[in-house]
């Protein structure tokens, strides 16, 4: 477990460094990093397959509802790249510990919906704590400005290195606290909730975010877009072409 | 008393001993350009209103300057010069910093180039590129990428139960692959790029046509999108699909996935930027409403 944990510290790690300090691979979308959490997280045996499979929809979803179109600059502040991460892990973790307490029959959905409510959780309390770093680079900056103005170069390398390491640490360490606090805050309070869990209800809140997905996605890709909509209906029109010839070869 | 020298004549011998003149600046090799583009990698790990990314544009700097102004005192004030305010998009850095790095040489060879040119070009460079490249690295290309990684999970289909699931490797892979394809070459080409056209930024901006990759990523954005709403249709006819129930199980599936649908995109119109509440509030909204079931 602690292994684990610090895999997953590691993890959020590189990818508050990517989003933050200008790596921009996009290592740090939540599918990647969901997926990512998925395979280096260990829950045991029995469950390996589960630990590849429930981060997936986790990831495919937070992905949808976390991508914002606007720029950086007139976005709130959401740590999106740690959601990943928590997201995956609490769902696998969560399933791997509560299996025995939690008795459901929704194929997943409840473990997928706990991870995807811990990442959309984890994004806004993510997006607090990176203001610290907001905070301490405008220190720095006026540092900087001191230092370059007496000439030090080697002392602004070593303040430039200085806060790429707190990107990071402060990246690990809210993954590894955020994953313990919604996994506690899990296996506190969800057996004593899984009475009014049952198999239809989670099938009911699950497509309502699916659909809540979707509408995000509409507004990034759809909206706003010159012809969006014909674009829109021609891609669907050509799958499900598609589906139809697949259908009928199968039969 | 006179000790032989004119009235008025300079007292060479109390005279300071003049500077030494600038150490010549040394030529710049591949390996500088190559630990440059190295440190862009984090240029934005300093990042403040107030100077945006130029902390760390003169930290990505810092070799090429070291082999334009060996001396200590030219190199600190060239550093200075570059700390101050940049903002552009991150990847556009290597060509601002390649045509800033060939300008910067003619300077430091004594050609007739001044500081605030140097400026002038930088930040007139800088917003142009950003201008070009916010639109379609954020808003396009960005949740583009997002979008290929998702509908990977449909495109590699449904895995065997007793095999480990490779989508968990192949849709972030799609992922990175659909973004990188497009930013990995602008990154790579930029700090040359930006070098060899530092005379004509209109070129630099011209030759990247981002205007052309925005207007056909857009497009095939929505186009996407409309794959994804087919693809999870259909997903939906496959998993309800029970001839003796008729059509009932697909209306039961259909109606909250409509109402979630209807609920987010009435929140996300009044708050476009507030997609992470619009998502815990309908989360919230369908827990609620789930109990009544």
């Amino acid at each position: 477990m602690i292994v684990d944990f610090l895999r997953l510290a590691f993890l959020g790690g590189i990818l508050s460094i990517d989003r933050s300090a200008g790596w921009n691979l996009m290592l740090s979308q939540p599918l990647v990093g969901a997926c990512l959490a998925g395979a280096l997280v260990h829950p045991g045996n029995e469950w390996e397959l589960w630990a590849l499979r429930l981060p997936i929809a986790v990831g495919a979803l937070l992905q949808l509802l976390l991508t914002n179109p606007a720029l950086p600059a007139s976005q709130r502040p959401h740590d999106t790249a740690t959601a990943g991460p928590i997201g995956g892990a609490v769902a696998v973790l969560g399933m791997a510990h509560l299996h025995a307490a939690v008795p459901s029959s929704s194929g997943g959905l409840l473990w997928v919906l706990l991870g995807v409510g811990s990442g959309l959780l984890a994004a806004v309390v993510g997006g607090w704590i990176h203001r610290l770093h907001g905070h301490a680079s405008r220190l720095d900056t006026r540092r900087a400005a001191t230092l370059a103005a007496a000439g030090d170069v080697g002392a602004l390398e070593r303040l430039h290195l200085g806060a790429l390491w707190r990107i990071f640490t402060l990246g690990a360490l809210w993954t590894w606290c955020g994953t313990l606090l919604f996994l506690a805050a899990s296996l506190a309070l969800l057996p004593r909730v899984i009475e009014y869990a049952s198999a239809r209800r989670v099938g009911f809140v699950f497509a309502l975010l699916l659909g809540a997905a979707l509408a995000a996605a509409y507004e990034t890709h759809v909206r706003g877009v010159r012809r969006g909509w014909r674009w829109s209906a021609a891609g669907a029109a050509a799958t499900a072409a598609l589906l139809i010839s697949l259908g009928r070869e199968g039969a | 008393m006179n000790d032989g020298r004119p009235e008025g004549a300079p007292d060479v011998d109390r005279r300071e001993p003049a500077e030494p003149p600038p150490r010549p600046p040394l030529p710049l090799r591949r390996r500088d350009f190559g630990a440059a583009a190295a440190r862009l990698l984090h240029v934005q790990a300093l990042l403040t209103p107030e100077r945006m990314q130029g902390p760390g544009f003169a930290y990505a700097f810092e070799p090429i300057l070291r082999r334009l102004y060996p001396d200590r005192g030219r190199l600190a004030e060239a550093h200075e010069r570059h700390a101050a305010y940049v903002a552009t998009h991150p990847v556009m850095t290597g060509y601002l910093l390649g045509a800033a790095a060939r300008l910067e040489e003619e300077r430091a060879r004594g050609g007739d180039m001044d500081a605030s040119r140097i400026e002038a070009l930088k930040r007139a460079l800088a917003s142009s590129l950003a201008a070009m490249a916010d639109p379609l690295f954020w808003v396009v290309l960005r949740p583009l990428a997002g979008l290929v990684g998702v509908l990977g999970i449909a495109l590699f289909g449904p895995a065997d139960p007793l095999l480990p699931d490779v989508r968990v490797l192949l849709c972030p892979l799609l992922l990175l692959l659909t973004y990188n394809a497009v930013a990995l070459p602008i990154r790579w080409r930029g700090i040359r790029a930006g070098y060899a056209r530092a005379g004509s930024p209109g070129d630099i901006l011209r030759s990247l046509r981002l205007a052309d990759w925005r207007d056909v990523l857009e497009r095939g954005g929505a186009l996407l999108y409309g794959v994804l709403v087919m693809a999870v249709l259909a997903g939906l006819v496959m998993a309800t699909r029970a001839p003796a129930l008729g059509p009932g199980p697909l209306v039961w599936a259909m109606a909250p996935l409509a109402l979630g649908f209807l609920i987010a995109r009435a929140l996300l119109r009044r708050a476009p930027s507030a997609s992470v509440e619009t998502s815990l509030v309908v989360l919230l909204l369908a827990a609620a409403a789930s109990l009544v079931l």
